[in-house]
């Protein structure tokens, strides 16, 4: 089976898309919950939500650039 | 490897008109769903995304020395099966732009320079197994992968700002759309505009014009970026159409989560080593995003008739590759390959001819869905 599929990259491009896809998309979703909550702990958690998100994009930047 | 003038200017003729078929036929990967949304205005969507596939096109630097690595031997590649191969993903990439349907552009060109093979060299010349497990198999997966994950986004999306007041939602998630779109688009740029780049340099290398250790010749960069941004820029409405608005009917927060998903799941198989098809990831996500919103309506006949097309992509390019590799051998020379560039020509011409009696334009292209782009029974696009 390994010759027709590599299922370790599979599972490594499964659960990294799902981490990155989903999980940043959750996290900005959370950005903008603390941004409408109209509180400062609100605001300072978006503000972290943010940084996640751009740390994700950092990162998919360098792999993309490093190939 | 035959070479001569002729077959050199031909083939790299060739391979920038493959180049703008990739970029028209792909704006949609990327901009579909934030035209769709209105995140962005249509041209503006088209002319951020040919700007990404241009600087993207300079940004990677490991050129592919060869298409088709791997799935058909070397020595049976000639500049004129690469001209053939050409020619049939050429044919497919506008065929399925006609009709609406997105489908992957490095498929299509591995089924033509698969075609032009097996007529050229015989069976033995084509390995099997890599096809399937290079190219079959990721195209079942690709979009497999992006429906999970785009329909957890999209799920996690919805639930997480239920609370948020609309004007919020809706300009953030539109802010974040404009992101992940940029990203695919960037993306599109480094891997597609490479395939031409790869091949011109080939040629090149065949015909002695250069080394083999030379590199790719700067202007073989500009002309492969250019080529691929022009064709981004016109933008196949017809495809932007059947993925924006065909499968599904996308808010804001969907279209979100779908190009986060295909950022994802692009990047994420770009790292590991495990080549996914960006069309079929980011129809995939569309899916996705249509199911993971409650009450959702994901349009299945235009979803089968998409998937029917990805398993019809590798035997049709083939078929055309391999007619337009028999064309150019049985009128021989220069003559040959000359005829078959002529009657592409025509042909593709003629196409854009019948398209216009029905044209999909910036103008049209979020009118409500009456059905597939290029069928009869569609009457407002």
């Amino acid at each position: 089976m390994s010759d027709w599929l590599d299922l370790a990259a599979l599972w490594r491009v499964l659960v990294a898309s799902l981490v990155a896809g989903a999980g940043l998309a959750a996290a900005f979703s959370l950005a903008l919950v603390g941004f409408s909550s109209g509180r400062v702990i609100g605001r300072v958690g978006a503000g972290l939500c943010l940084v996640v998100v751009a740390a994700g994009v950092v990162l998919g930047l360098y792999v993309m650039l490093r190939k | 490897m035959d070479a001569n003038a002729v077959l050199l200017v031909v083939v790299v003729i060739t391979a920038l008109s493959f180049d703008f078929t990739n970029g028209f036929h792909d704006t949609a990967n990327a901009m579909a769903t934030s035209i769709a949304t209105g995140a962005l205005r249509p041209k503006i969507a088209v002319g951020l995304s040919a700007a990404l596939n241009f600087v993207g096109a300079f940004l990677s630097l490991k050129v592919a020395a060869t298409i088709a690595t791997g799935i058909v031997e070397t020595k049976a590649i000639t500049l004129t099966v690469v001209f053939a191969g050409l020619i049939g993903g050429l044919a497919w990439n506008l065929l399925t732009w006609y009709f609406g349907i997105p489908s992957s552009s490095s498929h299509a060109l591995i089924g033509g320079v698969v075609g032009a093979t097996l007529i050229a060299a015989g069976t033995s010349a084509v390995k099997g197994q890599e096809l399937v497990s290079h190219v079959l198999i990721p195209a079942v997966l690709a979009p497999l992968a992006a429906i999970v994950v785009a329909t957890l986004g999209t799920y996690l999306v919805y639930v997480i700002t239920r609370k948020v007041p609309d004007d919020v939602r809706g300009r953030g998630f539109k802010l974040g759309q404009i992101g992940s779109a940029s990203l695919v688009s960037l993306a599109h740029g480094t891997n597609d505009a490479q395939k031409t780049m790869g091949i011109i340099t080939l040629a090149l290398i065949a015909s002695n014009v250069i080394t083999q250790d030379a590199g790719v010749p700067t202007w073989v960069i500009i002309a492969s970026a250019t080529s691929i941004s022009l064709g981004t820029y016109l933008g196949g409405w017809r495809v932007i159409r059947t993925l924006g608005k065909g499968l599904t009917e996308i808010e804001t927060p969907q279209g979100f989560a779908a190009e986060s998903s295909s950022a994802a799941v692009i990047f994420s198989s770009s790292h590991f080593g495990f080549p996914l098809s960006t069309t079929q990831v980011c129809a995939g996500s569309v899916i996705g995003a249509g199911l993971g919103k409650r009450l959702a309506e994901v349009r299945w006949s235009v979803a089968a008739r998409m998937g029917v097309a990805w398993l019809v992509t590798l035997p049709a390019a083939a078929f055309v590759g391999a007619l337009a590799w028999a064309g150019a051998d049985r009128i021989g020379g220069d003559l040959g390959v000359l005829t078959v560039f002529g009657v592409a020509a025509l042909l593709s011409g003629a196409l854009y001819l019948v398209s216009r009696r029905a044209p999909v334009n910036a103008g049209n292209v979020n009118d409500e869905w009456t059905g597939p782009v290029g069928m009869a029974r569609e009457r407002s696009a």
